[in-house]
């Protein structure tokens, strides 16, 4: 049994973050009682300003920062709106209650405070993330797509009316949805020894039927695509809190590898954001020599995959080692396999086969 | 062998065979020329005699049930100062009869218009013109009459005298037209009309009764212009063959009433002898007038005394030859006499014949041309000051005109034959009709082009009542509203081609720009005279005219820009800073909300950062 390692739980995290909506909130009190115009200062989210950092092995924001100013006319209604979601964050917060990114679009309306549309106030709450240095899951703010998690992990609820309450996620054969309970849920404790993160809900299934928890001694996360950031979150808790190691299977396609480079070390999007990134994530495959190895069945790529691989091929993230190896692979085939392609060789290939040999193969990476 | 056949047509048939140059080629067109002719007409004569006008129209269908085209009674009632009555028959019964032939700015040119609308009514429906006047404030003469069309002459059918209060003229004409089609035209003609002419009071009763009335918006009549001698750089060979033809004097015609003239000026009292007589008439050379010296000249040489003056006629005076030609009504045949040089009457003959001296000519009957300035052109053109006119050959013609068409020394013209509007009651004119937000005019000093002086006097209105359909130009020329061939026309080129975002007007602006342009000759493309040429030099006055006024309109906007500013600061202000100081409050967590007032005051007063 594994026990919590880090120290930083749930609840310090919400302390870190009451406060820093409390100085805030001060700050802007002071101004406006001094007579002078409140400013937010947001770190800049241009290109420009987005560098890797090769330390901490993700995107992170360079020093330029933006002034939104109260002083500003063409600033102050959007001043205004980043100053309201401070405020009905911290409500949400300090209630227990969740939102989503939709939910916040409509709740404007009933303070006067005017978005145009949603894409407007979901950029303001990626300026409040920028300002306070956290995501907007501990805003309680959500993403309409949920991910699922199935494994022997206990957890213990923080949400008002479950607080203290304990469940443990291997209990439901359909898994369990990571959403604001789960996400602001403290992590008790675990049998595994691994995550397993595979990027489709049906291959989720099929994991949990084969009992790859029991035989693997694993969590498995269902990543639903490009992984949302509670399900990112959560990927770094169970590595950092938790200590399991993480390794990750996608399509064998450019998609399916940055889906991996992704959970391991973040998206120029977040590159605000920290925490949202396993940089011990191991990527198991489907890799581009994998196809000619296991010899699976393949469909021709598309003109926008390949585009894909020119435009990663920048990037400075795959510049060597196996990330580098696969896209030239990639870019050589000129093909691609999903990772339903084993079941050519049958339904179980892939867990009897397949993820034990790369398993096997990754102690060595 | 075939003979060919010339024979004359009167002005009369001449305009019956061409009237569609003269805008009656169909029923629509002819009603809608026939309405200016008659308000220009009627507008005119009030203009000459400073009479406030007070113009009444009216449009009535003979038979209300017909469909168009169908017979209109058209009737155009002024105050003007009426027609003598002796000269009504020919002033409305025949074609050519007019008296502005002088050069001055009016609407018509010649008067030929109405007598054309007449003939045109005439035509169409063969029924004859009313014409009601009243010229000394007493008596109102009625005339009813039919143009002969072949001989130029008016047939009365109906004359009256009745009494009458006030002096004005009354025309009426029954005539074919299509009120459906041309009335939104008439109409606008209308208004347009009461737009530049502020000082008039317009009314017009259209085919179904309704009535609209333009009540007068200025008391004050523009200054009228003046008649003026034309300018050098203005003319043509044609217009100098027949200034010369009435300018050198004729031998005047000898009757019974020039031999009273004669005997008047002379003082005689009974019949004195040739010799007598010329005694008489040199005592008093120096007071009598000069037809009265060339019949005494005459009689001089031909010694004879007023009964043998009676019996002849006067053919040719030959100073060539240094003969005189003339008939004897009793002996039936023809007399040649020669003239004596040495005679103290030659000189009186000859100059008579022959015209004045070329230099004479020109500071007589030029603008800008004084002695020096004849002088410096005589040399110029290479003739001598003081060649008579009367001996110049058709090739010496060609050369006189060509020459003062080239010399660059003749000032510009006179414009005081000129009658803009003014800027004031233009102004008034525009406030009344427009109600704008702004409103800005501007009268540009005279210019000329080829001899013609103008004015061009402009005038822009923005906002109020304008409805936001975008840029409308009313164009005018001489005070006559322009509707045809908008497209084509001098002023909307200039209009089109001003960058109006320069002057911070943007989509579909409420935005109204009139434009006046005075003439003694306004330079029409078309014989239709509905759009103006684009003479460079009318195009540059135009021009700046209309960014004179754009500057204007842009400064104003700025202002209206700037206070709309302000107030969109203040409202924001209002709105967002107390939300704030509520979300703040509650982030803080604090009880009491801080005192954000004087942040709003600020947050309304700071100048834009730019």
């Amino acid at each position: 049994m594994k026990n919590k390692s880090n120290a930083k739980t749930a609840e310090t995290r919400k302390k870190r973050l009451l406060s820093l909506l409390e100085q805030q909130g001060i700050n802007i009190y002071d101004h406006l009682d001094k007579g002078k115009f409140p400013q937010f200062v947001i770190p800049s989210r241009s290109v420009s300003n987005i560098v890797y950092d090769k330390k901490i092995r993700q995107y992170i924001l360079g020093s330029a920062s933006a002034v939104r100013s109260s002083r500003n006319m063409s600033q102050l209604r959007s001043y205004t709106q980043l100053a309201w979601l401070a405020f009905f964050v911290n409500r949400l917060v300090r209630e227990g209650k969740s939102s989503t990114l939709r939910d916040i679009y409509y709740s404007s309306q009933a303070f006067s405070i005017d978005f145009e549309d949603q894409p407007e106030s979901d950029n303001i709450i990626v300026d409040l993330e920028a300002v306070l240095t956290s995501p907007r899951e501990e805003f309680h703010i959500f993403p309409e797509e949920r991910s699922s998690v199935f494994g022997d992990l206990t957890i213990e609820y923080t949400v008002p009316g479950y607080e203290g309450k304990r469940m443990n996620l291997s209990d439901h054969p359909d898994g369990y949805l990571i959403g604001p309970s789960l996400s602001s849920a403290e992590l008790v404790d675990t049998s595994a020894e691994l995550v397993i993160a595979i990027e489709k809900g049906g291959l989720f299934t099929r994991f949990v039927e084969e009992k790859v928890h029991k035989k693997f001694k694993a969590i498995i996360v269902d990543t639903a695509g490009q992984a949302p950031r509670s399900t990112r979150n959560l990927l770094r808790r169970l590595n950092s809190e938790m200590g399991l190691p993480v390794v990750i299977l996608a399509d064998g396609d450019v998609y399916g590898e940055h889906i991996a480079m992704v959970i391991k070390s973040g998206s120029a999007n977040a590159a605000h954001l920290r925490e949202l990134t396993v940089p011990d994530a191991k990527w198991l495959g489907v890799w581009a020599t994998d196809i000619e190895k296991y010899k699976l069945p393949t469909i021709p790529m598309t003109e926008s995959d390949i585009k894909r691989i020119y435009d990663l091929q920048k990037d400075p993230r795959y510049q060597e080692g196996n990330w580098k190896k696969q896209l030239e692979v990639f870019l050589k085939l000129k093909r691609k396999a999903e990772l339903e392609a084993f079941s050519k060789y049958g339904l179980t290939n892939i867990t009897d086969k397949y993820l034990p040999a790369k398993l096997e193969e990754s102690k060595s990476f | 062998m075939s003979k060919e056949v010339f024979s004359q047509i009167s002005p009369s048939e001449f305009f019956y065979r061409n009237r569609d140059l003269a805008g009656f080629s169909n029923p629509t067109r002819s009603l809608y020329t026939s309405v200016r002719e008659f308000v220009e007409n009627a507008l005119d004569a009030c203009d000459q005699k400073k009479i406030l006008p007070d113009i009444h129209l009216s449009i009535k269908a003979v038979d209300t049930e017909k469909a168009d085209p169908k017979h209109y009674i058209l009737t155009v009632k002024d105050n003007g100062p009426g027609i003598d009555p002796e000269h009504i028959p020919l002033a409305f019964g025949t074609v050519l009869y007019g008296s502005k032939f002088g050069l001055k700015q009016a609407r018509g040119m010649f008067g030929l218009g109405a007598t054309m609308a007449i003939l045109y009514g005439q035509i169409t429906t063969n029924k004859p013109v009313t014409v009601k006047s009243c010229s000394d404030g007493k008596t109102l003469d009625e005339f009813v009459m039919l143009l002969d069309i072949q001989k130029n002459k008016p047939v009365i059918q109906k004359h009256n005298t009745k009494e009458g209060s006030k002096t004005g003229l009354t025309v009426s004409i029954v005539l074919e037209g299509d009120y459906s089609k041309a009335g939104s035209k008439i109409r606008d003609y209308v208004y347009q009309t009461s737009l530049i002419t502020p000082y008039a009071s317009i009314t017009f009763e259209d085919p179904s009764g309704e009535k609209f009335h333009y009540a007068r918006i200025v008391k004050e009549m523009p200054r009228p212009p003046t008649v003026i001698k034309p300018h050098p750089h203005g003319i043509d060979v044609e217009t100098i063959r027949r200034m010369i033809t009435d300018t050198h004097y004729q031998i005047p015609t000898i009757d019974n009433k020039m031999i009273d003239k004669v005997k008047k000026e002379l003082s005689l009292k009974k019949n004195l002898s040739p010799k007598e007589i010329l005694e008489r008439a040199q005592k008093r050379w120096s007071d009598i007038s000069r037809p009265v010296r060339t019949v005494v000249s005459v009689m001089s040489f031909l010694n004879i005394d007023f009964e043998g003056l009676k019996k002849i006629r006067i053919d040719d005076i030959d100073i060539a030859n240094k003969t005189i030609t003339y008939w004897d009504f009793g002996e039936s045949q023809s007399h040649a006499v020669e003239l004596d040089p040495e005679s103290p009457y030659y000189k009186q003959l000859a100059s008579t014949v022959q015209g004045d001296t070329l230099l004479t000519f020109l500071t007589k009957r030029f603008q800008r041309v004084g002695p020096t300035t004849g002088e410096k052109f005589c040399e110029f053109a290479k003739f001598k000051p003081d060649k008579r006119i009367g001996s110049m050959t058709n090739e010496e013609l060609v050369k006189l005109a060509d020459a003062l068409q080239k010399f660059e020394e003749f000032l510009a013209p006179d414009p005081s034959c000129l009658a803009p509007l003014g800027e004031e009651p233009l102004s008034k004119g525009i406030m009344k009709f427009f109600n704008p937000e702004f409103a800005a005019v501007w009268q540009r000093n005279a210019s000329a082009y080829s001899g013609f002086p103008f004015v061009v006097e402009m005038g822009i209105a923005y906002g109020g009542d304008i409805p936001p359909n975008g840029l409308k130009v009313y164009r005018f020329a001489n005070r006559i509203p322009l509707l045809y061939d908008e497209g084509s026309d001098v002023v909307l080129k200039i209009v089109n081609e001003t960058e109006w975002t320069r002057y911070k007007i943007k989509g579909d602006p409420p935005l109204v720009i009139v434009s006046h342009i005075c003439s003694t000759r306004i330079p029409y493309k078309t014989v239709g005279k509905e759009n103006v040429a684009d003479r460079p030099e009318l195009e540059r006055e135009l021009k700046n005219a209309l960014q004179y006024l754009a500057r204007k309109l842009a400064v104003h906007m700025s202002r209206q820009g700037a206070a709309d500013m302000a107030k969109k600061r203040a409202n924001l202000y209002s709105k967002y800073v107390p939300l704030i100081a509520q979300f703040a409050t509650e982030l803080a967590g604090k009880k009491k909300e801080p005192n954000y007032n004087q942040l709003i005051r600020m947050g309304s007063e700071i100048e834009e950062q730019v």
